[in-house]
């Protein structure tokens, strides 16, 4: 499902306009990023946590350069499927079911 | 909690009431549509899985579902081998601009190459270098060889990738603009001596500065050895002690640097084991579109050490980004550019020394990075400064 599929349906749920809609969505979004920027996570019910943690430096082999090279530390989201949603989707499309 | 190690301020995650009042404050809409609406995203996310197994939200991300195949784990509890079925999973795939914008605290970082074994580095220069030590066994010799004409090619581009990494205006938190060719600055690759030394001792270490800083250490060796042949004047590099065993005398008992323009005798050899005094000089004329970074590096062996040219030619140079075409520089004959004596370190740290007084004075705003140059080659130095220096340089550079 695209951006704008989501932005139809949703507008349908909720009887906003699109273009309403579309704003709503992006303060939403804009909320969740700096969320993930300044804090530690969130979490929506339902959906999962979305949180950010540190990777460490690491190193990596670069065929290239035929030599290793060091990946440097790295600030990356996380998300973790909310129980419900997880269990819903689980066999979704599996040939045996 | 996220952990975080580098000391960025991290609330504690919000809920999802407050969570729901930022999105009604910043939309201007009541808390109960905000809320709903968001209970209406959050199902046809749920329904767009089910449906197309992948949704997609701009700005933010992608959730998607990924068919893991069956296989075996440990249960967490019992320990025993389970079998786990197969199974979707959901995946958050976060877009570009959300990946940069988490990123951004580490975004001045760099990748940058390392030297992984000794056995990588190509042993047709490391001979060259190590040829009385007898350091190296046979064995690394021939594996480097095997495939040094493949990593030759790639030399220049590992070369780039270094400097570009270790340039200091990359690393001071936020990105600098990139410097002009003809300004040349005091970067950190000096490092690589003492990781050289220690590689030496310790070969097992987990040395950082890998593979590259040596292909390039060789490289330097390679073209001073070369110079050296061809003066027929070289000193025997090989039986270089080590610098870091040397004590530095302190800055006040320096003798004056002879400023002669006369060449050297031939023959005039640094011998390794007695004090040096003063450095044995050539002269070299100046050609059209040359500086002082471009000499080090041709003449010297590495053009890190260009404020060696800068220091010995104070009389005919002011403005250190200027180069005057045909003029006569006297140029230093240095005993090993990887493996600098005390005096030799003692007159770079010095030439960094005029460059921060330099830049203090018409450049404030990189002046510091001069006298962190300073500090680099000799610690001593920058304990007890030669002359007045601003507290907010210094306090960068010891710390640094």
């Amino acid at each position: 499902m695209n951006q704008s599929e989501l932005i139809d349906r949703l507008s349908e749920q909720t009887g906003n306009t699109k273009t309403k809609t579309k704003e709503i969505l992006g303060n939403a979004i804009d909320v969740l990023t700096k969320q993930l920027v300044d804090g530690s996570g969130v979490s929506v019910p339902n959906l999962g946590t979305f949180s950010t943690k540190v990777n460490p430096e690491k190193k990596v082999y670069n065929p290239h350069y035929d030599a290793y090279i060091l990946v440097p530390e790295k600030r990356v989201v996380e998300f973790t499927p909310a129980t419900g949603l997880k269990d819903d989707v689980k066999y979704i499309g599996d040939k045996d079911e | 909690m996220t952990l975080n190690t580098s000391g960025i301020k991290m609330s504690e995650k919000i809920t999802f009431k407050e969570l729901v009042e930022l999105i009604a404050e910043q939309s201007r809409q009541s808390q109960a549509s905000a809320n709903s609406f968001i209970h209406e995203l959050v199902s046809i996310i749920e329904s767009g899985l089910k449906t197309s197994g992948s949704v997609s939200i701009s700005g933010f991300g992608k959730f998607e579902l990924r068919w893991m195949n069956e296989r075996t784990g440990t249960h967490p509890q019992t320990g025993e081998e389970i079998t786990i079925p197969a199974q979707n999973k959901v995946v958050f795939k976060p877009f570009k601009a959300l990946r940069e914008e988490v990123n951004k605290p580490y975004s001045y970082l760099k990748t940058r190459l390392i030297r992984e074994e000794y056995d990588a580095v190509p042993a047709g220069f490391e001979e060259e270098e190590n040829a009385d030590s007898g350091k190296k066994s046979t064995r690394e010799s021939a594996a480097g060889k095997a495939s040094f004409g493949k990593k030759g090619k790639d030399l220049p581009t590992v070369d780039e990738l270094l400097i570009i990494h270790d340039n200091p205006y990359f690393s001071g938190g936020k990105r600098q603009p990139e410097m002009e060719p003809s300004t040349p600055l005091p970067a950190p690759i000096v490092f690589s001596y003492e990781d050289k030394i220690a590689g030496e001792v310790q070969r097992s270490g987990s040395f950082k500065w890998s593979y590259a800083a040596a292909v390039i250490i060789a490289l330097i060796a390679f073209m001073l050895l070369f110079f050296m042949m061809r003066d027929s004047a070289g000193p025997d590099i090989a039986q270089m002690p080590q610098q870091t065993e040397q004590p530095l005398p302190s800055p006040a008992e320096q003798p004056i640097i002879d400023r002669e323009n006369g060449a050297a005798e031939p023959g005039a050899a640094t011998d390794a084991d007695t004090v040096q005094t003063e450095f044995t000089t050539d002269t070299y004329n100046v050609e059209a579109g040359q500086s002082l970074w471009t000499i080090a590096e041709n003449r010297l062996g590495n053009p890190y050490l260009w404020p060696l040219l800068y220091q010995l030619n104070s009389n005919i140079l002011d403005n250190p980004n200027l180069l005057p075409a045909a003029s006569d520089l006297n140029v230093p004959r240095i005993s090993n550019p990887d493996n600098l004596n005390s005096f030799e370190r003692e007159q770079v740290a010095l030439g960094y020394f005029s460059l921060y007084e330099w830049n203090r004075v018409n450049n404030p705003d990189e002046a510091r990075y001069f006298l962190w140059a300073v500090g680099v080659f000799s610690p001593e130095l920058l304990e007890a400064p030669p002359s007045q220096v601003n507290p907010d340089d210094l306090a960068f550079a010891r710390n640094r």
